[in-house]
C-alpha cells in the first residue's frame, strides 16, 4: 500500500511538468455551474445558450464544463473548487448565492477569472454581470395595461431582491401610464423555486381577479401553464415560454447572455480581462421581449416599439422623476432619473402599490 | 369576492390533498414502529415517474397507478434518481387530469365549485382516510399494525411477523408518498422539475407528529395546512400589509406551537406514540 502510494506520487510529479507544457496547446477549461438542471427553458438554459455561444466563437481554443442543479451553499463551493483545481482558468458563476464563496476563491486564484449572476462585490477577477429586465419589464408592462380588462394585473413574484422589485415597479409605472385605473395585486412566493406555489400564487391572483399576470423569476412554465388554463395573459422571464402558453403569452422577457460572456471569455483569454459590474439592458441586447401576443394591435406595438427605442436610445428612463413612493415620498425628482446604485438597491415600492415587502 | 372564495375551497382542497395522501402513508409506518424520513424522496420519485408514464401512456390513472413499483424501490436514493429519470422531462407539461364534477353538489354557490368540482383523487384522499382510521381501529390488520408498532416482541411472541408486517407497512407509505408526489407532477401542476416537491415530504413527517399520530387529526392538520398555504397568497394579493414571510411561515409555526403543546403533557405525547417508534428491533433475539 505504502509502495503504491509513493509510485503514485512519482507518477504525480513526472506528470507535473507534462501538463505545464501542454497547457499551451491544449483548450482551456471553462467551468460553469448553475443553481438549476438546464430545461427546454428557464434561467440555466439561458445561461446554457451563453455557454454555446462561447464555444462557437472560440471553438477549440476552449472546452467547456457545466455542472448543473446545484444549490447555494457549501456543495457549490465544493464544486467550484474543483473546477479550479481540475484546472478551469474562466468560471460562470450561475446564481446570486454563490457570490461570497466564489470571491474568496477568486482572491485565492489570481490565475483563473470569475463571472458571477448578479451580486454586489467585483475584484480584479471576479465581475458580476446582471441585466436591467426593469427595462423590458417596462414594455410588458404597457402592454399590459393595454390589454387587460378587468383592470388588475397579478405579479407573482420570487423574492423581493432589489432586482425583482425593480421589474415590479416599472410594470406598475408602465401599466399605470396606458391605464390609470389599473390595480396590481403582488404576491410574493419567498422561493426560487417552487413551480406548484407558483401555480397556487397565480389561481390566487387570477381569482382576485387579474386578468394579466406577470411571473417573476419562475424558471419552468407553472404560471404560464395556469394563465393558459384560466384563459389570461402572462407574461414570463428568462426563456421564450410561447409554447406552453400560445393563447395565453402576452410577451416573454428573454435573457441573452450569449454576447457578454463571448467578450468576457475573449478578454480572459487575452489576460486583459478586468472584474467589472456588467449590467446589459435593451440597448445591448441582454434582455429584451419577444413572442409579443398577436392581440397588440398595431397601434398599440408602435408605441411600445417607440418605447423601446427611447430607452435604447437614453431618451427615456424607465425610473424618470417625479417618481414617489408607497408612502408618497418624492424619490426621484422632475427632469431626473433615479441613479444606477439606487436602480440595484431598489427597496420601496412606486406609489399605488399596495402591500409591504417583505424584509 | 366570489371567485376568490372559490378558490380558497378549491386551492386548499388541491394542496391539501398530497400532503394527506403522503401522511395517511406515513402514519401507518410509524405506526408499524418505523420512522420513515425518505418522504420527500420517495415523493419525488413517484412525481417523476408518473410524469414519465403520462408522457409515455396519456392516462393519468397509470401514472398514478404505477406508485406500487415506486414505492418498494426507494429510500434515500429517491431524490437523485427523480433527476436522473426526469432529465428528458425537465420542463415539460402534461394535461391536467379530468374533473368530476359531483351531481347536485357542484350545483351550490361557492362551496360547489370550491370543493365538488375535483378530479377523483381529491375525492378519494378523504375517503381513504376514513377506511384507515376503520382499518387501523376496527380491523385484524389494523391490531396487528399497532401491535408491532407498540411491542415487537410481543407481537413476534404471539406469531406475528414483526419484518414482514413492517416491510408491508413501508411498502405502503412509499405507495402513499409515490401517489402523493405523481398527484402534484400530473394533477395539481401538470408539470415535472427537479426539487418540484419543495420540502412537502418534510411538512408530511411534522404532520404525523402534528396529528399525533391519528388519524381524524391528520385529516384536519392537512386541510389547516392547505388553508393556511392558500389564505397566505390570498392576503398577499389583497395588498393587506403583513410581512408575507411571516405568512408564510405560519402553517410551520403552527405545527411547532401544535407540538410544544403537545409535548408540555408528556405522558399524552408517549400515549399516543406508537412506543416502539424508531427503535431496531431484533427478530432473533
Amino acid at each position: 500500500m505504502k509502495r503504491r502510494l509513493t509510485n503514485w506520487i512519482a507518477a504525480a510529479c513526472m506528470a507535473l511538468p507534462l501538463t505545464g507544457i501542454a497547457a499551451t496547446a491544449e483548450p482551456v477549461l471553462i467551468g460553469l455551474i448553475y443553481p438549476t438542471p438546464v430545461a427546454d427553458v428557464g434561467w440555466a438554459k439561458q445561461l446554457d445558450l451563453g455557454r454555446e455561444a462561447v464555444e462557437e466563437a472560440f471553438g477549440d481554443r476552449v472546452t467547456t464544463r457545466v455542472v448543473e442543479n446545484i444549490p447555494e451553499g457549501p456543495d457549490a463551493s465544493r464544486v467550484v473548487n474543483q473546477l479550479v483545481a481540475d484546472g478551469a482558468k474562466f468560471v460562470v458563476l450561475g446564481s446570486f448565492g454563490y457570490m461570497n464563496d466564489g470571491l474568496r476563491l477568486a482572491q485565492r486564484s489570481p490565475d483563473v477569472d470569475f463571472i458571477h449572476a448578479s451580486g454586489f462585490r467585483q475584484a480584479e477577477n471576479f465581475g458580476t454581470f446582471t441585466a436591467r429586465s426593469y427595462e423590458a419589464f417596462y414594455l410588458a408592462g404597457m402592454a399590459a395595461g393595454m390589454v387587460t380588462e378587468s383592470n388588475t394585473i397579478g405579479i407573482v413574484a420570487a423574492f423581493a431582491i432589489p432586482e425583482v422589485i425593480a421589474e415590479v415597479n416599472a410594470i406598475t409605472l408602465a401599466a399605470r401610464k396606458e391605464n390609470p385605473d389599473v390595480n396590481i395585486r403582488i404576491v410574493w412566493v419567498n422561493s426560487w423555486f417552487d413551480p406548484a406555489r407558483e401555480q397556487e400564487a397565480a389561481r390566487a391572483v387570477i381569482s382576485q381577479g387579474a386578468d394579466v399576470v406577470f411571473s417573476l423569476h419562475q424558471d419552468t412554465p407553472s404560471v404560464v401553464n395556469v394563465a393558459q388554463a384560466e384563459g389570461v395573459y402572462v407574461v414570463n422571464t428568462g426563456s421564450d415560454m410561447s409554447a406552453h402558453g400560445p393563447d395565453a403569452v402576452l410577451g416573454s422577457v428573454v435573457h441573452d447572455w450569449s454576447s457578454y460572456f463571448v467578450e468576457a471569455v475573449g478578454a480572459s483569454l487575452e489576460g486583459n480581462f478586468e472584474g467589472h459590474d456588467e449590467r446589459g439592458g435593451l440597448a445591448s441586447g441582454a434582455v429584451s421581449v419577444q413572442a409579443w401576443n398577436d392581440v397588440l394591435t398595431e397601434e398599440q406595438m408602435a408605441r411600445i416599439n417607440e418605447t423601446e427605442a427611447a430607452l435604447i436610445s437614453g431618451e427615456a428612463h424607465v425610473f424618470a422623476g417625479p417618481l414617489k413612493d408607497q408612502s408618497g415620498t418624492e424619490r426621484v425628482a422632475e427632469g431626473e432619473a433615479l441613479p444606477d446604485p439606487e436602480i440595484f438597491a431598489m427597496n420601496w415600492l412606486v406609489e399605488g402599490l399596495t402591500g409591504s415587502l417583505p424584509q | 369576492m366570489g371567485t376568490t372564495l372559490v378558490f380558497l375551497l378549491s386551492g386548499t382542497l388541491l394542496a391539501a390533498t398530497p400532503l394527506l395522501l403522503a401522511a395517511m402513508g406515513e402514519l401507518i409506518v410509524e405506526r408499524a414502529g418505523i420512522l420513515n424520513l425518505s418522504i420527500e424522496g420517495m415523493m419525488a420519485l413517484g412525481a417523476v415517474v408518473g410524469f414519465a408514464t403520462i408522457m409515455a401512456t396519456g392516462s393519468h390513472w397509470l401514472a398514478l397507478g404505477n406508485q406500487v413499483a415506486t414505492g418498494i424501490a426507494v429510500g434515500i436514493l429517491g431524490l437523485g434518481l427523480s433527476g436522473l429519470i426526469g432529465k428528458p422531462y425537465e420542463g415539460m407539461t402534461v394535461a391536467p387530469m379530468k374533473r368530476i364534477p359531483i351531481p347536485v353538489l357542484s350545483e351550490i354557490p361557492i362551496i360547489g365549485p370550491g370543493l365538488f368540482n375535483h378530479s377523483a383523487l381529491v375525492y378519494l384522499a378523504p375517503l381513504l382516510a376514513v377506511g384507515l382510521w376503520w382499518m387501523l381501529r376496527s380491523t385484524r390488520i389494523g391490531l396487528i399494525i399497532r401491535a408491532v408498532g407498540e411491542s415487537p416482541e410481543s407481537a413476534h411472541a404471539i406469531g406475528y411477523s414483526v419484518l414482514m408486517t413492517r416491510f408491508l407497512a413501508v411498502m405502503v407509505g412509499g405507495f402513499m408518498a409515490g401517489l402523493a408526489g405523481a398527484f402534484i407532477a400530473t394533477v395539481s401542476a401538470t408539470l415535472w422539475s427537479d426539487g418540484m416537491i419543495a420540502g412537502r415530504g418534510w411538512i408530511v413527517v411534522a404532520l404525523v407528529v402534528f396529528a399525533t399520530w391519528r388519524v381524524d387529526r391528520l385529516v384536519i392538520g392537512a386541510w389547516l395546512f392547505g388553508l393556511a398555504t392558500i389564505a397566505e397568497l390570498l392576503v398577499q394579493g389583497a395588498g393587506i400589509s403583513v410581512p408575507s414571510q411571516l405568512l408564510t411561515s405560519i402553517p410551520y409555526i403552527a405545527t411547532i406551537i401544535a407540538i410544544s403543546i403537545l409535548s408540555m403533557d408528556g405522558r399524552k405525547m408517549r400515549l399516543n406514540a406508537p412506543a416502539s417508534l424508531g427503535r431496531t428491533y431484533n427478530s432473533t433475539a
